[in-house]
């Protein structure tokens, strides 16, 4: 057992003492009253920030907004990728051109990707958003003006740069089979469908769970694409929790609050990540 | 084919490692690398001189903005990179060494608030717009004032008098003065005079109301449905969320009411508010009045997308030829006319002053782009040179002389060959009665402007959006301002 | 597998349309760099045109782009090497590890990852700055260490976990020490994803903005902030942005195209009998 701790210290120690300053930081602040409005400076404040961001609408909405937001992205990302993955391990004919065609949209910093599809869908200028809307007649909708439409912009541009996570790591899982299963179970006879749900699925069920643990995180996290393509507007319909972190932080300049934003974040996407965690740590 | 698999594993392992490592090694063995790079333009050659003097101690100025490439590029290059001789002159005179970052707004203000956070004091000169950074740095004591070091410092650049005092103003919180403007604009109607005579619609006079508008605006909305022109629209404002539409909503609101009806009696700084307790009236008629216009006209009159346009697509709806009307920032609509390639735009456009509202007041907009000194800078005395330097007034013909817009600091430069050679006295006339005639702090001075700023702008893009009534929107926007104020003690 | 035509061309088709969707907008940055800004907001778009080599120009002479790119390239580089060589010894372990510390640990690492951006930009520029690191690459890079080493910890630990312990134990049996079966029977095996967590990390690497942001100045930028920069509110100089994006897309071309090969199936040895 002994090699296996020793192996485990480097990396440990790099990220503890990476990670310490950071989130000691985080915690003690967010029970400040830190207004760098204020000439005075910060004063100790308790749970106060806690309690006003819960009390804040704001703060429910953008719950709400980036709990749908994270929800639609992650699940569709991954069955896309799922299925091109399955798709494209497949011997097909420029499989590998293909490929490296299908990753490319990750490939793009957010920044660019919002300012993509903000470009493309633009009710005035965006090839689909003006042009091809106008052609089949629907030039009053406005795919950015449009609180729903406005979401489900986001999740799509969201989903577009994303998918290739979930693409490779299960085009990796499923690599990773060792052929002599399907072999067999060609010899038996099976039919494609069997095949799939009895050698191929049990096999990505970890690589299903990491791909899901790793895109929840960056979903709730998400904060270029959606900036940049819409502000969080219109209205409130994209403000998701880290636009109301960075607002409150670097707008607001009320640094405790912020940091309280910071840290019910954290705490909500290790909530959702940790039954996750469990199913493949049995 | 084991070997081989393991071979090319390792090989690739190989090269990468070896390219990181030789890449470490080559960037930590670089030798120290100038900041700046240092190019010469045009056909100018810099000649190197030796002096036998040793040189002076210089001051080194670091300075954060936006608007690179486009706020003085006669200093720092078309790409805001380099140094051009213009600026190694104004260094050596001034025994200077400026640096310039760059970063689009909101970066820009990250980095401040990081640089205030930690009390660094990394830059000396910053970037303060006077529709919330001014207010927020300045009740918050991270900019220096500047009303001693005019006489203090006398310097030859800056001409306190030549200076349209309005745009003083605006930078000015409880009469100190805090930042010095650059390019800045009042209020305007830039429009399509071509569009307006097409739909028979009554051109834009000195004292037209906003009723006015509103008939022509009608006329030419329905002329262009008539006409089967669905891209094109009778209005082109900005109500994107956030503090976005709120610098212009905020001049319908007083123009509307006749007076800043944010608060009681129309109270703007926070003495003033504090000394009698005046409460928001976001909810009271005579702020609705203007806030409903804003939205309504928005709705009727502009484009679909306008719940999230910002100044940049109001300005490039403009510019492509495919709106009649832009206002009240009219400089965006200089900016339109700047790079349009669109005949008509260049022919058809004109300016006048904006329309009386029922408060009788006209509809106003303001905005400076100024520049302040960071209390922690340590080189306050070179960076006010800096600082004069780049607002003065070289820098401002050379804007003028570049962008051709009208919207100038300086009386000098506004009525300068280039500029009335393009537009015309009248029409210069015109832009100097706007910034002349209409007050420069038409909203609330205080310290909460910023969260003010956007909490307005959101309900109005929601309204725009339609999915909020104004009722609905303004109750809230009151029931959320009561509780700012009263949590950042204003009523105790 | 025997399969029928019809299938086959189907799964052909579906596949073109996929790609087709997922490129299109990527192709459109790429015809849009030769534009001008006039040219770019036409409606309806313009497929035929004049293309423009200005925007190219510009770039190229300004002499921040090769700054920039050098500075990507290498922090890029150095955050995948330096997390496989930390993540891969940790994974390892992990995959043995089946007790409550291997267990709490192994969800600690993955935490570390889950901070937001912008909660902890302001610690970190703080941090940075009393180590006098601002503006410099190992700044940088050692933030980014603190998503790549979970990252690729974890995507390799799930991957050394599914492979048969039969081979580890024929290797050892065949008289093998432990980092030598490591180096020769489980790493080779485990390429695949090795090659997938190297991808994504260069890439998420490559295309981080906000640290990025507030820990350099001017001589340690990357390519999103020269992007962001240079393209900016101001003007939305839309065919700047495309042709930057244009050419920063090239090295991850080339980084996947290269390291593809090895997502292949049946890469495993599957030396069981």
């Amino acid at each position: 057992m002994r090699e296996e701790y020793r192996l485990l210290l480097p990396a440990v120690a790099v990220l503890a003492l990476l990670v310490a300053v950071p989130t000691f930081y985080l915690f003690y602040t967010s029970f400040l009253n830190w207004f760098l409005r204020d000439p005075e400076g910060p004063t100790f404040g308790g749970l106060n920030n806690y309690i006003r961001l819960i009390q804040s609408g704001d703060f429910r909405i953008s719950l709400v907004v980036t709990l749908i937001f994270s929800a639609a992205s992650v699940s569709i990302s991954l069955l896309i990728g799922l299925g091109l993955a399955l798709l494209f391990s497949e011997k097909l004919r420029g499989r590998n051109i293909m490929r490296t065609l299908l990753v490319m949209p990750i490939v793009l910093p957010p920044v660019v990707v919002g300012f993509t599809w903000k470009f493309i869908l633009s009710s005035e200028v965006g090839i689909i958003g003006a042009y091809f809307m106008r052609l089949i007649g629907l030039g009053d909708i406005s795919l950015l003006g449009d609180p729903t439409l406005a979401l489900a912009s986001v999740i799509m541009a969201d989903i577009w740069g994303k998918m290739p996570l979930p693409f490779l790591i299960f085009l990796a899982g499923i690599a990773a089979i060792p052929p002599i299963y399907y072999e067999s179970a060609m010899i038996d006879g099976a039919s494609r469908w069997h095949t799939f749900k009895s050698i191929t699925l049990p096999h990505l069920h970890k690589p299903l769970i990491v791909a899901l643990i790793l895109r929840t995180i960056d979903a709730f996290n998400s904060f270029d694409v959606i900036f940049v393509m819409t502000k969080g507007g219109p209205g409130m319909a994209t403000h998701t929790l880290p636009m109301l972190g960075w607002k409150v932080g670097f707008y607001y300049f009320d640094i405790g609050m912020a940091s309280a934003i910071g840290v019910l974040l954290l705490l909500l996407v290790i909530a959702v990540s940790m039954p996750l965690v469990r199913r493949i740590s049995r | 084919m084991k070997l081989s698999r393991r071979a090319l594993l390792g090989a690739l392992g190989g090269l990468i490692g070896g390219v990181a490592v030789g890449a470490a090694v080559g960037w930590t063995a670089k030798p120290e690398a100038p900041a700046r790079t240092v190019t010469v333009t045009g056909a100018e050659r810099t000649v190197t001189q030796y002096v036998t003097a040793p040189p002076r101690e210089k001051a080194a100025i670091t300075i954060i903005a936006f608007a690179q490439g486009f706020a003085w590029p006669e200093l720092f290059g078309s790409d805001g990179t380099i140094e051009t001789d213009l600026l190694k002159k104004f260094e050596e005179r001034e025994a200077v060494d400026i640096a310039i970052e760059w970063g689009d707004e909101w970066a820009v203000r990250e980095k401040v608030a990081s640089d205030v956070t930690a009390r660094v004091g990394k830059y000396d000169i910053v970037l303060v717009g006077s529709d919330g950074a001014v207010q927020a740095y300045g009740y918050a004591g991270y900019l220096e004032p500047l009303d001693e070091y005019f006489t203090k410092y006398p310097q030859e650049y800056f001409d306190q008098n030549d200076v349209y005092k309005s745009f003083l103003d605006a930078n000015r919180i409880e009469g100190t003065l805090y930042a010095l403007p650059y390019y800045s604009f009042g209020p305007g109607v830039i429009y399509r005079r071509d569009l307006f005579e097409r739909y028979d619609a009554e051109l834009p006079k000195d004292n037209w109301s906003t009723d006015d508008l509103e008939v022509a605006l009608e006329k030419i909305s329905e002329g262009l449905k008539r006409d089967g022109l669905t891209d094109t629209y009778a209005l082109t404002m900005r109500a994107g969320p956030g503090e976005e539409p709120t610098l212009d909503l905020a001049g319908f609101i007083y123009a509307y009411a006749g007076y800043p009806a944010w608060f009681e009696g129309g109270a703007i700084w926070p003495s003033e508010i504090k000394q009698n307790k005046a409460k928001p009236i976001l909810d009271s008629s005579d702020f609705e009045a203007g806030f409903r216009a804003f939205t309504d006209w928005v709705k009727r009159f502009g484009p679909p997308g306008a719940s999230t346009h910002t100044w940049v697509d109001m300005m490039n709806l403009y510019a492509q030829g495919k709106a009649a009307v832009l206002m009240p920032s009219a400089i965006n609509g200089y900016a339109a006319l700047g790079i349009t390639q669109d005949e008509n735009v260049k022919r058809y456009t004109k300016f006048m002053l904006t329309p009386f509202g029922p408060g009788r007041k006209r509809i106003n907009s303001y905005w400076t782009f100024s520049l302040g000194i960071n209390k922690f800078s340590k080189n306050k005395e070179a960076a006010w040179r800096v600082l004069t330097y780049l607002t003065g007034r070289d820098s401002m013909e050379a804007f003028a002389e570049r962008t051709m817009w009208p919207n100038v600091t300086m009386r000098s430069v506004l009525y300068s060959y280039p500029l009335i050679k393009k537009y015309g006295i009248e029409e210069i006339e015109l832009n100097e009665r706007s910034v002349v005639e209409n007050p420069a702090i038409y909203f609330p001075y205080i310290s909460e402007l910023d969260l003010f700023m956007d909490k307005v702008g959101t309900m109005a893009s929601d309204v725009v959006a339609g999915s909020k009534t104004v009722e609905n929107a303004l109750s809230e926007l009151q029931k959320w301002a009561t509780d700012l104020m009263s949590s950042r003690g204003y009523y105790t | 597998m025997v399969r029928t035509t019809p299938l086959k061309f189907f799964m052909y088709l579906l596949a073109s349309i996929i790609v087709t969707l997922s490129v299109f907008p990527i192709a459109w940055i790429v015809i849009a760099s030769f534009k001008t800004m006039h040219q770019v907001f036409q409606m309806p778009p313009q497929l035929v045109f004049e293309p423009t080599f200005d925007n190219y120009r510009r770039l190229l002479f300004g002499g921040q782009l090769m700054n920039a790119f050098f500075n990507s390239l290498v922090i890029s580089i150095l955050t995948v090497t330096v997390s496989l060589v930390l993540g891969i010894p940790t994974a390892y372990s992990l995959s043995v590890l089946k007790n409550r510390v291997g267990r709490n640990v192994s969800f600690w690492i993955l935490s570390v990852r889950m901070a937001p951006a912008f909660a902890v930009i302001i610690p970190y520029f703080i941090l940075m700055y009393y180590l006098k690191l601002i503006d410099t690459i190992w700044a940088v890079i050692v933030t980014y260490l603190t998503f790549a080493i979970p990252f690729q910890t974890w995507l390799l630990k799930i991957t050394f976990e599914e492979l048969p312990r039969e081979l580890e134990e024929a290797a050892l049996i065949d008289g093998a020490t432990k980092s030598s079966a490591l180096f020769r029977i489980i790493l080779p095996n485990a390429a695949p994803m090795i090659a997938s967590a190297s991808i994504l990390t260069f890439v998420l690497a490559w295309n981080e903005f906000l640290m990025a942001f507030i820990l350099t100045s001017r001589d340690a930028r990357t390519v999103p902030v020269l992007i962001t920069a240079l393209s900016g509110t101001h003007k939305l100089d839309w065919p700047i942005m495309a042709a930057i994006t244009t050419v920063s897309m090239i090295p991850a071309f080339a980084f996947i195209t290269f390291v593809q090969r090895y997502l292949i199936k049946g890469l495993t040895m599957g030396a069981v009998k």
